[in-house]
């Protein structure tokens, strides 16, 4: 099992900078975006300010090819896939017995495969560039409750930890016997049963000891919790806010109100 | 069902102001961990052309069936959708988070009882299975909108997931109910 990725990587950059909150409303609104736009082009032109946006945040080749990883070959699937049930439209590029190829739907399919990337590589401009801590204590400021928030902070910070447990209780299991890597799908899974089962015993033992340190941690002793760091909006972050909402109202202007083709 | 006050336990018995046990808390954020985890380490891609299979709905299925829906919906939705962030399919998180979270919710609702009979488990797993199913056909088809093939082409790998998933899930919650009893002791 390939090691666990951290995504978040550390650099000073203007989005490392910024207030995660803007950060998750960035993603929200471009997300939004790519359903607004329908034409090939807007959307390319989304993606590439994407993937500047991606640039600036100092990601590394390797990471953005990781975040390509899958979706390429999901595009490609999209763009291969579609004409094959999309028999509408009028110039037929070639028809093979009932499948008809038309030149409509090969460009829809390419459409479609750019708002999928649109979709897929947005996440990561938050995911690059802010820490779990932040991740998290923006999730909070926003309204997610206290203990909602600390759950989740619990859940990323033994991520690797239960990682690296499921990779020594198999070592374990194999070393008295147990083949995980032979026979099909229903063979192999009953025989994960044997790691599964050591894994989540061991996560629950976790979570008794958790409770109690929490516990002595006096948890949860007054419902009005102050913070030792707090998240402060600062005239950057209110600049690219505007900027924002401008890159997202203006071609919802443009399509709903001018009746532009976008 | 996951109570927010646990009475039997030594410890975690004294709901704080406001918000819900350092029992819950601590449970439910190890529990999603582990559905990530387990749906990371297990994910294994298996045909050249598409598609990787995991494990992690027999995970949603344990935590729903041992812990109730609460867990199941929360553990399962949040879970899986940080799973499917750190493999790279950012895209799916969304769709994964209601397909694996209202599939833990069903699956909890049904087939959780005192002393859950075979028939209950069986039935909670197809209702919560062919939600999961249903939500990722349609969300691909609607939301993403990757076409008629490409969502046609998922379906056979989610009824593959859901029937191995909810027989190990059934497992393992019968093996980890009897090596770890006082899970479920309240």
């Amino acid at each position: 099992m390939p090691g666990f990725v951290d995504l978040y990587t550390e650099a000073d950059t203007f989005l490392h900078r910024m207030d995660p909150r803007v950060k998750i409303l960035a993603v929200i609104l471009l997300s939004l975006l790519a359903f607004v736009l329908s034409g090939l082009y807007s959307l390319l032109v989304l993606l590439a300010f994407i993937f500047l946006l991606l640039f600036l945040a100092r990601a590394t080749l390797s990471r953005t090819l990781f975040a390509l990883k899958f979706v390429l070959r999901f595009m490609v699937l999209i763009i291969i896939l579609w004409p094959i049930f999309d028999p509408s439209g009028t110039p037929v590029l070639a028809s093979f017995g009932p499948v008809k190829i038309t030149e409509p739907a090969v460009w829809r399919g390419v459409t479609s495969a750019a708002r999928v990337g649109c979709l897929a590589t947005v996440w990561y401009i938050l995911m690059f560039t802010t820490s779990q801590r932040d991740l998290v204590r923006a999730l909070v400021k926003m309204g997610v409750r206290f203990d909602f928030g600390l759950a989740l902070a619990i859940s990323l910070r033994f991520l690797p930890t239960f990682g690296a447990l499921i990779d020594s209780i198999k070592d374990a299991q194999r070393a008295r016997g147990l083949e995980l890597a032979k026979g099909g799908p229903l063979r192999r899974s009953r025989n994960y049963v044997a790691v599964l089962v050591p894994t989540i015993v061991s996560a629950l033992r976790t979570a008794d000891s958790l409770s109690l340190a929490l516990q002595s941690r006096a948890y949860g002793a007054r419902a009005d919790r102050t913070y030792l760091r707090d998240l402060r909006m600062r005239s950057s972050d209110g600049l690219v806010l505007g900027i924002l909402i401008a890159i997202f109202v203006l071609p919802i202007l443009a399509k709903y109100m001018l009746n532009i083709d976008i | 069902m996951s109570s927010d006050v646990n009475r039997s336990e030594p410890f975690g018995g004294v709901k704080p102001a406001g918000f819900v046990s350092p029992k819950t808390v601590a449970l439910y954020g190890i529990l999603t961990a582990l559905t990530a985890a387990i749906t990371y380490a297990s994910y294994t891609p298996f045909s050249p052309t598409k598609g990787y299979f995991n494990l992690g709905d027999s995970m949603v299925f344990f935590s729903a069936l041992t812990l109730g829906w609460r867990a199941g919906s929360v553990c399962g939705g949040i879970g899986s959708a940080a799973a499917d962030i750190l493999l790279g399919s950012g895209i799916y998180a969304p769709i994964t988070l209601v397909a694996k979270g209202g599939e833990g919710f069903l699956s909890g609702v049904i087939g959780r009882t005192k002393n859950g009979t075979t028939w209950r488990i069986v039935a909670g797993i197809c209702v919560g299975g062919s939600f999961m199913i249903l939500t990722y056909f349609f969300g691909e088809l609607i939301v993403l909108d990757v076409g008629l093939g490409k969502a046609l082409a998922e379906v056979p790998i989610n009824i593959g997931q859901v029937v191995l998933g909810g027989i190990i899930g059934a497992l393992l919650s019968y093996y980890v109910r009897r090596s770890y009893p006082s899970l479920t002791a309240s």
